[in-house]
């Protein structure tokens, strides 16, 4: 056990544990030794803000025992001086799997034609849902690999924080060091953290198949793990729950993905009053104000994107201006998240190459992170998130002697790690006794063809004394000797005479002396001799300053950023304005009607004055709106847009899943629509189930973060689905189908089960919150569950229903499932047979929100009819029109001059099918959806009519800011080409500079359609 | 289960499609359209015309303002105030090749296997299809029936949107072969994202190699006269090579439009369009040395990357047209969005094509000229046919498409479709 292994360099420390192995017995005799070190004239930087000069580190038993400038040295220490060197706490990883098992990518997801998995797999009293697994501990798993252990202790790391990473709960974290020894004198801490992430991992069951649903799925086994540990254990035994409801007490750490994952993350966070160390994927510098506004700790990753290949200006059309910056910004996240004061540590994880860490953390230094931030990162701070700073971190008097020896400032690019102490014991990465041959030499090698060679040149540079290089001038010729330095040992091959062939030189250094003997070409043996002459040609700090020169060069040219980082991105996030659009025709939607050469002044936000010939206010921008129009934005009802994902599919009924928690504002289709005059949306779930998710009203304020999009104040609203795409009916394999529901009666059954057992979920709450405080103590309290919750604020009326369908028999059926149990249904969306049975959704007072001329892409839309928004509307049914699709959404008020041709609505109703009604089916018709004073200023200038095709909008604005310019975007396009071709240039200069690079290929992210199911093969509305 | 959901389609596809009107009877008398804005389709517009056609063809189209005609004997009807145009043309669709899209068993619009020259798709065209009746209420009154699939995908004809069955409503038969050109860049689906990948085939130079032999192959073939082995495959080819058929090559990116178009010229093809053309604007000049026309893909579609212009679809167009390129509009492959043809062209009318009778033209007589079929098609001329409809406004704009008479070969067309019926029946139902 004591030598596990042994490689190159690597020496294991002559000391064995004194702690771990009292407990075992020996094969041999006891070998306990003291561990008493002293190491002195050293430069000691006992923490980041604290390094002595010319001081003594005194450790024994594997703890430091002093350090400072007047140590005294105790008899029976082993001395060892340090003069010019330094010693720097060892640094600590806290995101690492070192001694972890293998995580297995999992192939059966099932929904590729595999059968799905609904049920866990896995026995024993766990968790329902196997990516829940905080029984995980990393203590039990831990397993010292010595290769491993050995990459790290190289770059200079003494501990790792490390644990499973795997599943959305994965368990807790144990801390360990990286020496060779005992797992049981290893583990320093092993309980130290706990871990999380939105993945499910290796699980292979259906549920959660997108993030809302990982979300949720962590959301309520939080609430379970609450209930569990006040009433539940009475009820089962569950030891995921135990456990979970047992480490949360711990630092957690949460591994978030991106920048959006870091919001996300937090907030659920706030949910439980847990501070989560969030770990990134270092793109932070993008949304640095909301990052920081979370008051998380982070953790950042040093891995940064090769350039590429840009040779082609066509292939190179498909990189986008993003990837290109942030090929150029990712080395400034750490930088900018440090001179944000975010507290911040470093990891190694992501690296797939990890000696690309010191090369890369220098980079990131000579982009803006000071040598002391970085220290801090890799020592003190990590230390004190997982609470382990009593133990690592700095040098101080009682800490573990984990500390490394460096030949100076441990952040130039010229320093050596020596030697890295863990727990007291020695691991060698350099002889730091090793001479520093670098110099020149003379070299005379006697008796060669009978005569003597002497003072050949010999010149030794190198950046670090352990790699030296060669050079040898054998008359006029520069020749590149092959050498070897092996402690004082010397052995070189050299071309003493080009036509003979090598010579083979052995010898051994004594001071600036090197002698030996060798065998030259015809195997005759020569004596030879080389002394030392003087420094080398300034090789070492001509490299540095190289470097220098370099950081210099990478830090001036850096591009803006971006609001959102995409090239059609603000460069300032968009303000509201003071503004009067003077003399347009301006379509109100109020019974005012259409008022021709009508003034509109906007100010905070708000439509202030609707009037002729209005005044102009001071600083106001005054828009000419002569021979223009203006309305209201339009309102797209249905859109999946700016999502993450759309479907929570792995149960009939998701509707604990919240689209809030998956808006990416840097969807490009955000600009498109705000291009087509689009100022807000109901982001909703799929229809991949009955009862889908909770839906995100946004405005489309391209350039804020999702909270900044999300509409305040606004009704909560949940989608419901009917039909096919609930019953699985056109999914590629209908052989493994097994989720319940797979017809309409089935469809009918979920509603009534799911809305039965929220009657009595209510029932029950109510009946303990009448509970009088004493009562309370002894009752046991209901478990909290999220997906009823959203069910019973449809009872109560706080949660309105939007419901994806398309045949009248179904949607009468809801109609009465909503009857029976006395919820309403307030609005059903496609809808594309309402106008069969128009005359009870009037009378149900549900609204219909549908596509304007859609049908014939699958079985259900056979009697879909383009005059159903006429039908529906002169029912006095509140009709819509929606776009359920990126591109569509683009030209709505094309889809709503449909009904004009359809049905012959008149333009001021179709109009209102795109604005005022969809308002009004959203709750939102007292704020939007109309021009008149007060409202909000979601407003669109359009050169025509706006039903016209040949209309398109000039100006976007919402809340008085604006979004689009139809003027500015030339402007626009030029400085995206002006910033490309800048970054193409740096690209191409980098490749030439030897930087590796990858080949340009495009990544586009899903367009989404409301029954797209992730892993599914896409299919269509 | 499987039984009676296949049951369910036969019961629903038999009392569906009998419902389509009878095709319209041959045109018997003389007709007058009177006194309406008639749209040339060549770019001209005559305010106060008249059109009147015998026997299916144009006879006589005048400015009524000043020509006054014969009307002994003539059916007149007075379309003042409203628009005439000649019959859109829809290149490149499904239509009558597929019903329901989810719906295998509605759906003949490709073929297995990579070679099929051979494979003809007006055998599968369906005049019974419901989607046929819907498209003519916007105007369009033909349409080129094209396989799809593989790499060469087959033969196109060209179909009215009338007729008792293909060999009726044929126009032109077999007027081209189908090559969807192997890309450069292939796309993957990212499971672990949900993203789509796009990067540098590496499958598609045994593609092209197999497609050089073929062309190499049929090419000799048609050199020869009664060859033995008759090769069916190679014999649908020769139209190719003597300049009776288009290839019509499917292509997106620059670099494989300008590689399809080379290959196409070194093989000994005589007529050649491209077809999708979603980034021919970086391909300009080659266009218009190679003379090559194009039919663009849907313009109502999302810009190809993150950092294109917004409106670049819509621009395209114009941008071509602009550069003197011969543009044609179609849906690409869709079937029931055909109907929304004119509005594509009333699209490119308000992003770049600076007039509205030249944005028409691309859905008219630059489409005939494409296909081959302008002798009897795509304008309002002396000897073509009368395929044409009227518009109570300006067609290519929805607000105003509506479309009260339509004429193909002269045959008036009843204009009852599926949408119209259940709408007066559910009218009824709500006493209105």
């Amino acid at each position: 056990m004591l030598k596990r292994f042994l490689t190159g360099l690597f020496v294991f420390g002559l000391v064995g544990s004194s702690v771990a192995q009292t407990t075992f017995p020996r094969n041999g005799v006891y070998d306990e030794r003291p561990g008493l070190y002293a190491f002195t004239n050293a430069t000691i930087v006992v923490d980041p803000k604290t390094t002595l000069q010319n001081a003594t580190l005194l450790i024994r038993n594997g703890r430091i025992e002093a350090v400072g400038t007047s140590v005294s040295v105790p008899a029976g220490a082993v001395v060892t001086d340090l003069t010019g060197k330094t010693i720097y706490p060892a640094l600590l990883d806290i995101d690492s799997d070192y001694g972890m098992p293998e995580v297995a990518r999992s192939g059966g997801r099932g929904g590729r034609g595999g059968v799905p998995q609904y049920e866990s797999n896995k026995k024993g009293a766990y968790y329902w849902n196997q990516a829940i697994q905080p029984e995980n501990e990393a203590s039990v798993l831990f397993k010292a690999d010595a290769k491993k252990a050995d990459e790290l202790r190289k770059l200079g790391f003494g501990a790792v924080l490390t644990h499973p990473h795997d599943g959305i709960a994965r368990g807790t974290g144990t801390l360990v060091t990286l020496a060779d020894d005992l797992e049981n004198t290893l583990v320093l801490k092993p309980t130290a953290t706990a871990h999380y992430s939105f993945s499910k991992g290796t699980s292979g069951q259906q549920y959660p198949n997108s993030m809302m649903g990982s979300v949720a799925l962590l959301r309520q086994a939080m609430y379970d793990a609450d209930w569990y540990k006040k009433s539940g254990s009475k009820e089962q035994a569950n030891r995921s729950l135990d456990a979970l409801s047992r480490t949360s007490s711990l630092p957690a750490i949460f591994d978030a993905n991106d920048k959006m994952g870091v919001l996300r993350a937090d907030k659920i966070g706030d949910e439980f009053g847990i501070q989560y160390i969030i770990r990134t994927t270092g793109d932070d510098y993008q949304r640095l104000e909301e990052v920081k506004a979370t008051g998380a700790p982070l953790i950042l990753p040093l891995n940064f994107p090769a350039p590429y290949a840009v040779e082609d200006a066509w292939d190179a059309d498909n990189v986008s201006l993003a990837e290109m910056k942030h090929w150029e910004m990712a080395p400034l996240n750490a930088g900018r998240v440090a001179n944000a004061d975010i507290l911040f540590a470093l990891t190694t994880a992501d690296l797939k190459n990890k000696a690309d860490f010191w090369p890369n953390l220098r980079k990131a230094i000579e982009n803006g992170l000071s040598e002391q931030k970085a220290l801090e990162a890799l020592t003190t701070v990590p230390a004190k998130l997982i609470k382990a700073d009593d133990l690592l971190g700095t040098l101080q008097k009682g800490r573990l002697a984990n500390f490394i020896i460096t030949s100076g400032n441990l952040f130039s690019p010229d320093n050596v790690i020596y030697e890295n102490w863990m727990q007291g014991k020695q691991y060698i990465v350099a002889n730091k006794n090793a001479a520093d041959l670098r110099g020149t030499w003379n070299l005379t090698v006697a008796g060669l063809d009978g005569r003597d060679r002497s003072n050949l040149k010999l010149t030794i540079t190198g950046k670090t004394p352990g790699k030296p290089e060669f050079q040898l001038m054998v008359d006029t010729v520069k020749t590149t000797p092959k050498v070897t330095v092996s402690d004082d040992f010397i052995s070189m091959q050299v071309q003493l005479d080009r036509r003979k062939g090598t010579s083979r030189l052995t010898g051994y250094r004594t001071g600036n002396t090197i002698k030996g003997d060798g065998e030259t070409p015809d195997g005759k043996v020569v004596t030879w001799s080389m002394t030392r002459t003087g420094d080398a040609p300034s090789s070492t700090s001509a490299t540095s300053t190289t470097g220098a020169v370099a950081a210099a060069t990478s830090t001036t040219a850096v591009g803006t950023l971006l609001y959102p980082f995409v090239g059609m991105g603000n460069v300032q996030k968009p303000k509201p304005e003071t503004m009067l659009i003077r003399n347009a025709t301006v379509w109100t939607n109020e019974k005012e009607g259409v008022l021709a050469n009508t003034d509109v002044l906007v100010s905070g936000g708000k439509i202030t004055k609707v009037g002729k010939s209005l005044a102009a206010p001071a600083d106001v921008k005054v828009v000419d709106g002569t021979g223009k129009f203006l309305t209201s934005g339009i309102i797209d009802e249905h859109s999946h847009i700016a999502l993450l994902s759309i479907n929570e599919g792995g149960q009939s009924s998701s509707a604990e899943v919240r689209m809030a928690d998956v808006i990416n504002p840097d969807d490009i289709n955000i600009y498109r629509q705000l291009a087509g005059g689009v100022t807000a949306s109901q982001l909703l779930h799929g229809s991949a189930n009955a009862i889908g998710g909770q839906s995100a009203l946004v405005k489309l304020k391209w350039g804020e973060a999702p909270e900044g999009m999300l509409i305040k104040g606004a009704d909560g609203f949940i989608k419901f689905a009917l039909g096919e795409n609930v019953k699985q009916a056109n999914y590629p394999n209908p052989n493994v189908l097994t989720r319940f529901p797979q017809s309409r009666m089935g469809v009918e059954q979920v509603y009534m089960d799911h809305f039965t057992r929220a009657k009595e979920y209510t029932k029950e709450w109510a009946d303990y919150n009448q509970l009088s405080t004493k009562q309370k103590a002894t009752a046991l309290a209901p478990r909290r569950d999220i997906e009823l919750d959203a069910l019973a604020e449809i009872l109560a009326k706080k949660r309105f229903i939007t419901c994806h369908s398309y045949v009248q028999s179904e949607i009468n059926m809801l109609l009465k499932v909503a009857d029976s149990l006395g919820f309403k249904v307030n609005t059903f969306t496609h809808i594309l047979e309402g106008y069969k049975l128009a005359d009870k959704m009037a009378k149900h007072g549900v609204g219909g929100s549908s596509f304007a001329d859609w049908w014939a892409y699958k079985m259900e839309v056979h009697d879909a009819i383009p005059y159903n928004a006429a039908l529906m509307h002169n029912e006095g049914v509140t009709v819509s029109i929606n776009s359920d699709d990126a591109e569509m959404a683009r030209r709505l008020n094309q889809e709503a001059a449909k009904t004009v041709e359809y049905g012959g609505m008149t333009e001021d109703a179709a109009w209102k099918m795109v604005t005022l009604n969809p308002a009004k089916l959203l709750h939102l018709d007292d704020r939007m959806g109309s021009i008149r004073v007060g409202k909000d200023a979601d407003l669109v200038l359009w050169n025509a009519n706006p039903l016209a095709i040949y209309a398109r909008p000039e100006i976007t604005m919402i809340d008085g800011a604006v979004y689009f310019s139809l003027k500015d975007e030339t402007a626009k396009r030029e400085a995206l080409q002006a910033e490309r071709a800048r970054l193409v240039q740096k690209m191409l200069s980098a490749k030439a500079s030897g930087s590796s690079v990858v080949r340009p290929t495009a990544r586009r992210s899903r367009m989404w359609h409301c029954e797209d199911v992730e892993g599914m093969v896409e299919g269509e509305h | 289960m499987k039984k009676l959901l296949i049951l369910f389609i036969a019961l629903t596809s038999l009392t569906s499609y009998g419902q389509n009107p009878a095709p319209a009877k041959p045109q018997t008398k003389t007709i007058a359209l009177m006194g309406g804005t008639v749209h040339i389709g060549n770019g001209q517009v005559i305010p106060n015309g008249v059109v009147m056609f015998t026997n299916g063809l144009i006879t006589n189209v005048v400015d009524g303002t000043t020509v006054r005609l014969d009307l002994t004997n003539v059916e007149t009807i007075d379309v003042s105030g409203k628009h005439v145009y000649p019959g859109i043309i829809s290149p490149a669709s499904t239509v009558g090749l597929q019903e329901t899209g989810a719906v295998r068993s509605t759906v003949d619009k490709q073929e297995i296997g990579v070679l099929n020259p051979n494979v003809r798709a007006l055998i599968a065209y369906n005049t019974d299809s419901e989607i046929i009746p819907t498209i003519r209420n916007n105007g369009v009154l033909l349409t080129q029936a094209m396989p799809q699939g593989g790499t060469v995908s087959g033969s196109s004809s060209v179909m009215m949107a009338d007729g008792w069955n293909w060999e009726d409503a044929v126009l032109k038969k077999d007027d081209g072969i189908w090559l969807n050109w192997p890309t450069y860049f292939s796309r993957e689906f990212n499971f672990e994202d949900f993203s789509t990948v796009i990067k540098k085939s590496d499958k598609r130079d045994p593609a092209i190699a197999a497609l050089r032999a073929t062309f190499a192959d049929a090419r000799a073939y048609a050199a020869m006269t009664n060859p033995t082995p008759a090769n069916l495959k190679l014999e649908s080819m020769r139209g190719l090579f003597s300049g009776k058929q288009n290839l019509y090559i499917r292509a997106d990116y620059a670099k494989d439009l300008i590689e399809a178009v080379t290959f196409a010229k070194d093989m000994g093809v005589k007529k050649f369009v491209l077809v999708g053309g979603e980034e021919a604007n970086r391909a300009i000049p080659f266009l218009k040395e190679n003379n090559v026309p194009v039919i663009l893909s849907a313009l109502h579609r999302l810009p190809n990357r993150e950092d294109e212009d917004v409106d670049m679809p819509y621009r395209m167009p114009g941008i071509l047209h602009n550069a003197g390129i011969l543009v044609s509009l179609s849906y690409a492959d869709e079937w029931w969005r055909t109907r929304n043809l004119p509005f594509q062209a009333g699209t490119a009318a308000g992003f770049g094509v600076a007039d509205r009778e030249e944005a028409l033209k691309m859905v008219t007589s630059n489409t005939a000229k494409i296909l081959g079929i302008d002798n009897l098609v795509g304008t309002l001329e002396k000897g073509k046919q009368a395929t044409l409809f009227v518009s109570a406004g300006d067609a290519l704009d929805m607000r105003t498409n509506k479309i009260e008479h339509v004429f193909i070969q002269g045959r008036k067309v009843n204009l009852d479709d599926r949408h119209k019926r259940l709408y007066n029946t559910y009218k009824e139902k709500y006493g209105k």
